[in-house]
């Protein structure tokens, strides 16, 4: 939606591996990674983005009641790749960025905060999730679910107040290998509105938390405390995305990427 | 009489040189898997932009040339313009055409269904967005097929894109 009138689009094209779109109403040509129009009547608009996760199915079922999960098309089904992440992985980049610190096709998640951006490569923030850490002097806690697929970034901060979290359980020598995946229903954050729901008697006690060294309360994996003194508290999120190296540093020449 | 027949053959071919250039010119550069540096593409989609009515323009000035030229004894010249004729007229379909959709078909229609129903695996990775109570979840391994959905959750209009 811009300016009020709503818009809808089409695939139209690609550059460099990132997808163009045109919108139906305009014919004005939009970049995907970035939400603004490039070409046409409405070039230098830019569409709000959305918050968004992306979770494994199971980790969303654990967090929302009444989901709505958008129906394969029969027709289309087949064309489906169940192995999508392998397969384009194998496909060929037309841009790389020799001398930097990644590979083309290394998956990093990437945020920005104002006008700095920077990337975690996937491997290691999954490696050594949660990790934590500071962009335009905002602390972040960047978290990998229990499923060890699904992601979050969120401002470490409560009520203001800087935090560092680390993983129920784990002690400076031991390794986050093989946590269960837990079953947690609880209030969680969103879209910027308030609402929270109320959590649900029959869940069973977490098994994979997260706990802050300033309250020490037990945090799910929505950013929001469990018990302890901040019990009822969310963390605010941050938005990031999950990119291919050569698209996260083509539209983000002065991304940093983090050493942790 | 014979100039006026040799601007009509040069008009004749620079129509339809100007008509297939609308359609391949852009459709060369906005290919998968070649770079395609800005400059190139801000020119490919500014063409692509007065593709759908240039071509159908130059295909206009083709036909009524083509006309004035036929002869109907002449089986080299019939052949010389039905060829560049097909060759603008396939310019001007091909423009109102995307091809891209050929390839990765659009859903027309979302269709939802509750999380209980669905089949997905459990490990399967989603796209979730949620506006208030309305929560939803667009499975990865569709959205990288169809690549664009447009959807309506809780009254706000959005593009899922991937």
């Amino acid at each position: 939606m811009v300016n009020g009138r709503v818009l809808h689009f089409y695939l139209a094209g690609i550059n460099n591996q990132n997808f163009l779109m045109r919108d139906r109403e305009t014919g004005t040509w939009w970049q995907q990674i970035t939400g603004r129009a490039i070409y046409g009547p409405l070039k230098g608009a830019a569409l709000d983005l959305v918050p968004s996760d992306e979770l494994t199915f199971g980790e969303w079922k654990s967090e929302v009641t009444d989901g709505k999960v958008l129906a394969p098309v029969a027709k289309y089904a087949k064309k489906y790749e169940s192995n999508w992440e392998h397969e384009v992985a194998k496909l060929p980049v037309v841009i790389s960025f020799p001398g930097t610190e990644l590979k083309s096709r290394d998956i990093v998640v990437g945020l920005e905060m104002g006008d700095v951006s920077r990337a975690y490569p996937w491997d290691s923030l999954a490696k050594q999730s949660p990790v934590l850490d500071r962009v335009n002097g905002t602390p972040l806690l960047l978290v990998v679910g229990p499923d060890g697929k699904s992601f979050r970034v969120f401002v470490s901060r409560i009520d203001g107040k800087d935090a560092e979290f680390f993983l129920k359980g784990e002690t400076e020598s031991s390794s986050s290998a093989g946590v269960p995946p837990a079953v947690v229903r609880a209030s969680r954050p969103h879209m910027g509105s308030d609402e929270s729901k109320p959590q649900s008697p029959a869940a069973p006690a977490p098994a994979w938390a997260l706990l802050d060294n300033a309250t020490a309360s037990e945090w799910n994996f929505q950013g929001c405390a469990i018990s302890g003194a901040a019990r009822g508290k969310c963390l605010d999120r941050v938005p990031a995305l999950k990119d291919y190296w050569f698209d996260w540093r083509n539209y983000h020449p002065g991304t940093t990427v983090s050493k942790h | 009489m014979r100039t006026r027949r040799s601007l009509s053959w040069t008009i004749f071919y620079a129509a339809a040189l100007a008509g297939c250039l609308l359609f391949f010119f852009p459709a060369f550069i906005i290919r998968p898997f070649r770079y395609q540096s800005p400059n190139a593409l801000t020119m490919a989609m500014a063409v692509r932009h007065v593709a759908p009515w240039g071509t159908i323009a130059a295909l206009a000035v083709c036909l009524v040339l083509a006309f004035a030229l036929w002869e109907s004894d002449n089986r080299r010249r019939k052949i010389v313009l039905t060829v560049v004729l097909v060759l603008a007229a396939f310019s001007a379909v091909m423009s109102r055409m995307n091809y891209f959709e050929w390839m990765f078909h659009p859903i027309d229609r979302a269709q939802f269904e509750s999380e209980a129903a669905s089949k997905l695996e459990s490990g399967e990775m989603i796209i979730a967005i949620r506006f208030g109570n309305d929560a939803r979840a667009y499975p990865i391994r569709e959205m990288a097929y169809h690549h664009v959905l447009n959807d309506v959750v809780a009254g706000v209009p959005v593009a899922v894109t991937y």
